[in-house]
């Protein structure tokens, strides 16, 4: 009796686009079961979750669950594009808080300069511009450095986590700035034709950057940049400029989402975003992207960031100690790293 | 040609945002509007002690059915007596009850009051007067009042200094170990880790009852 042998075979519709092809044997499955894992993950993540708690399956716990993820996908796309050019940003968490004190804070004080007997005021319009400018101006900074001074991007970015974590607590003294009226409370809690204002801003950032890697030259540098900095810069790519850009991205994607916690709490805290670079990172690696550069999409972050979101919730449903869902959570990390590893290997 | 008309359009746009963004004003008179609508915490909560608390005294629930309903059913109890701002397990309460002083301390006075069916010792702080306990037990402070949370946080200083300086003292000069004495007071409990047996009240009202 002869082996079943299993031909691949290419089919490409007359525009040359790939024909969907019928699964033929268990290598098709096992590459179908890859490509899907984090959706199957979620779904059984769901599945358990659901079957534990009634509240679970709910119409408000679901976009309870969608306003706490929107600022983790803020942070986790820009997040995406550092990781595609194989680098890393710590910081993101402390620019959330920085930014977002400095929109709180311009929003509600103003400038003031004694010396000229001068008030500048700033509409929200303004306030929420400059928090955003801060952010991107940051993340210029780490670019700067990481490309002027060839800091590795681990330490440029922690240094600058340090930082603007420091001019958070400078600039607003240590004490949350609350209030900020109803109006700019509205991008965090308000809703927008029966979705959440932050689903809609997190789905724009998504749909911009989706287009942005898929369809435009910046998105293909800099998947060459991660996939091969030597053969990129060789093919004549700018490496320095589309990683300052980069980095500017993160910086003000990250002040984005900076708003959206600030504007949900109606106040500036200066504690604010401790850590929430580590639940970036992790929706970037569930989502398949690979650290060290060069393979991922931002569809894969975003799943991974539900999946985050999903686990987070869960645990809390379930009534699990907080400390057990830090140790939860970093098994799950580990165990993505570990799939994504015997996945790339297989490759 | 083209180029320029870009960075035209940006310089529009650019102007545009700036506009809408900013505005300016004098700071003398911003810092004079300023001035006249400055929250005063001290009036405020001299008001509020007229006018919401003291009032309010006759909410409080005596401490023996208190610790009662605790012991029986703890979430109807939190439900019915207890107030808070935030969310959290940190819950405030206004009660009362009587008893005998048993002992005089530096920093506190403990009465031997009818506490869940038997005497036991409650603690009446007299000297280190702190947190938002008074503040909050009623749940008549309305967070719309405030601008900030110092202004909050000073309302509870002002109630408390009030407490340090007006309600002790006298009471301290009056009581003698063994006198029978009333009191209203607010306590924190934690609802998730209930303590009963290290209450720690602080007197609004508190009183030696002369035979």
């Amino acid at each position: 009796m002869s082996p079943k042998v299993y031909v691949e075979e290419k089919k490409t519709k007359p525009n040359g686009a790939a024909v969907a092809k019928p699964l033929q044997g268990p290598a098709d499955y096992k590459r179908y079961l890859v490509k899907f894992q984090s959706l199957i993950a979620l779904f059984i993540l769901c599945l358990v979750i659901g079957l534990l708690s009634d509240k679970f399956f709910t119409v408000a716990n679901g976009w309870n669950v969608m306003r706490q993820i929107s600022v983790n996908i803020c942070i986790s796309v820009g997040m995406t594009l550092v990781v595609l050019t194989a680098g890393i940003d710590l910081s993101v968490g402390s620019i959330l808080a920085l930014c977002g004190a400095i929109t709180a804070g311009l929003l509600k004080f103003g400038l003031e300069f004694p010396g000229m007997d001068m008030f500048v005021g700033f509409t929200m319009l303004g306030a929420v511009l400059a928090g955003i400018l801060t952010g991107t101006s940051l993340g210029m900074f780490n670019g700067w450095t990481i490309t002027r001074f060839k800091v590795p991007p681990f330490v440029a970015t922690l240094a600058m986590l340090t930082i603007a974590r420091g001019l958070t607590m400078l600039w607003t003294e240590g004490f949350p700035i609350s209030n900020l009226g109803s109006n700019f409370a509205y991008l965090g809690t308000g809703w927008l034709l029966g979705i959440p204002v932050p689903v809609w801003i997190s789905g724009v950032i998504v749909l911009a950057a989706v287009i942005v890697t898929k369809k435009t030259r910046l998105g293909r540098y800099i998947y060459a940049i991660g996939g091969n900095e030597s053969a990129a810069r060789l093919s004549g790519i700018n490496i320095n400029r589309i990683k300052i850009i980069v980095y500017a991205i993160a910086g003000a994607l990250a002040a984005i989402g900076g708003l959206i916690v600030t504007s949900r709490l109606n106040s500036a805290q200066p504690n604010a975003g401790i850590s929430y670079e580590l639940d970036a990172i992790a929706a970037v690696v569930i989502g398949g992207t690979s650290l060290s550069g060069g393979r991922g999409t931002i569809l894969g972050t975003v799943l991974g960031a539900i999946i985050i979101g999903v686990l987070n919730n869960g645990l809390v449903l379930l009534d699990v100690s907080p400390f057990w869902q830090q140790v939860v959570k970093g098994f799950v990390i580990l165990l993505a790293v570990i799939i994504d590893k015997a996945n790339s290997k297989g490759e | 040609m083209k180029k320029r008309l870009k960075y035209i359009i940006a310089a529009v746009v650019v102007v545009l945002l700036a506009y809408n963004s900013v505005y300016f004003e004098k700071l003398s008179e911003v810092k004079a509007e300023a001035a006249t609508g400055k929250f005063d915490a001290a009036s405020y909560a001299a008001t509020f002690w007229d006018t919401k608390l003291m009032p309010g005294l006759n909410q409080a629930v005596e401490v023996n059915d208190l610790m009662a309903q605790l012991q029986s059913d703890k979430e109807a109890a939190f439900k019915a007596h207890s107030n808070a701002l935030g969310i959290g397990n940190i819950r405030y309460f206004l009660i009362k009850g009587e008893g005998e002083l048993s002992s005089i301390n530096e920093n506190d006075v403990t009465i031997l009051a009818m506490a869940d069916g038997e005497q036991k010792p409650v603690k009446i702080a007299t000297e280190f007067v702190y947190g938002n306990a008074v503040r909050d037990a009623l749940g008549l402070v309305d967070l719309n009042d405030f601008s900030n949370t110092m202004d909050l946080n000073n309302v509870s200083e002002e109630l408390n200094r009030k407490i340090r300086t007006e309600v002790v003292p006298p009471f301290r000069a009056a009581a003698k170990k063994g006198d029978k004495v009333t009191f209203i007071g607010a306590i924190e409990l934690n609802k998730e880790h209930l303590r009963l047996d290290e209450i720690e009240v602080i007197p609004v009202a508190l009183e030696v009852v002369k035979e």
